[in-house]
């Protein structure tokens, strides 16, 4: 499924099957397979190890909110209403997992081995902790990506 | 013992995980699958060894990494390294910028670039086409909101072409992936066993 055309990349920055920059971007054919397939592995995994579908639109949605990048925020806002489960993050596991979401996207340095834990503690398994992990980098690796083709898309 | 450190050192550098890692006598089929490609060559380390408790993730993620760092043509390596360093010097990961410093100093004998770089930051005097590749990764690690069409004319007019362009994206982004792995879930430290520069 990986090597679709368009993939998710394309769609995003709104690339036609035939334009300039979705043929540069198969100049890096590895870097377009595993782009695509980490998102497949992201947020459409075969086990989800306890970070459930909804809880992972509902993460990049944050993620994309924090950095303002409306485009991802369309696409996770319209994928988590595919989900028909709007607020999947609540109580204490939800609040503990946004927070994460929060410094892990905004201050990647003032993480603590306190967050760890209390991922853990509101029950978490280590395989969701790294599956949180992912997601929230993978988000913030997916916007400047975007960012980088809308600016080519633009100055074209 | 080992400390954490907060500054940027061409030093030796050790990660200390927060979350313990896969036992790998005790690993699953995905996850000694998932570890077989590994972004280092070195013997599989606590960071990968984390990393696999999502074997998916992780079996996607290495090969990403070694296509966007390593990938034949368009932009130099030496120039995929100065965008990461930039942006780990942004995210305040000490290890991904020391290490990145390093490879950059090895790939172009040019010490000095990644001494002013360590000494000013992003605001460092460089050559026109350094300055435009470290002045493009630091806004897009900052706020990649904030990049419109105006920001490819620098880089163009230093020569770069689209390709070299998009290998610069990719490299940096990634490093706005790694980083807050590197950094999130354990923490750089420096092996107390010889003198270390700090």
């Amino acid at each position: 499924m990986s090597d679709g055309n368009p993939d998710v990349m394309d769609t995003l920055a709104g690339l036609a099957d035939e334009s300039a920059l979705a043929a540069l971007r198969r100049q890096r054919p590895d870097v377009v397979r595993h782009l695509q397939g980490s998102d497949d592995a992201i947020f459409a995994p075969a086990h989800h190890g306890g970070l459930t579908r909804p809880e992972r639109e509902a993460c990049a949605l944050r993620v994309a909110s924090l950095l303002r990048d409306s485009v991802l925020e369309e696409h996770y806002h319209r994928r988590l209403v595919a989900l028909g489960e709007m607020h999947p993050l609540n109580g204490t596991r939800g609040e503990c997992i946004l927070a994460h979401v929060d410094r892990v996207t905004m201050d990647p340095a003032d993480a603590a081995k306190a967050d760890i834990d209390a991922l853990l503690t509101v029950g978490l398994s280590p395989h969701a902790v790294v599956s949180l992990s992912q997601l929230i980098a993978y988000v913030n690796f997916q916007s400047r990506v975007l960012a980088g083709l809308r600016m080519l898309k633009g100055a074209a | 013992m080992t400390r954490p450190i907060r500054n940027f050192t061409q030093g030796e550098l050790d990660w200390q995980p927060w979350l313990a890692p896969v036992d790998l006598d005790a690993a699953t089929d995905e996850q000694r699958a998932a570890l077989k490609i590994t972004p280092s060559n070195r013997t599989i380390g606590a960071y990968s060894l984390v990393l696999a408790h999502d074997p998916e993730a992780l079996e996607q993620r290495s090969p990403l990494y070694n296509a966007i760092m390593f990938g034949p043509k368009g932009l130099p390596r030496a120039e995929r390294e100065l965008g990461v360093v930039v942006a780990s010097r942004i995210n305040g990961c000490a290890y991904c910028a020391s290490v990145h410093a390093k490879r950059f100093a090895e790939l172009t004998k040019a010490p000095e670039v990644m001494r002013r770089i360590q000494q000013d930051g992003v605001q460092a005097t460089l050559e026109p086409r350094q300055k435009a590749i470290v002045d493009y990764a630091a806004k897009l690690t900052r706020d990649p909101a904030a990049i419109t069409p105006a920001d490819a004319a620098p880089l163009r007019a230093q020569g770069l072409s689209d390709l070299e362009i998009l290998d610069l994206t990719h490299a940096v982004a990634m490093f706005a992936w790694a980083n807050r792995l590197m950094q999130t879930l354990g923490e750089a430290t420096t092996p107390a066993r010889e003198g270390n520069p700090l």
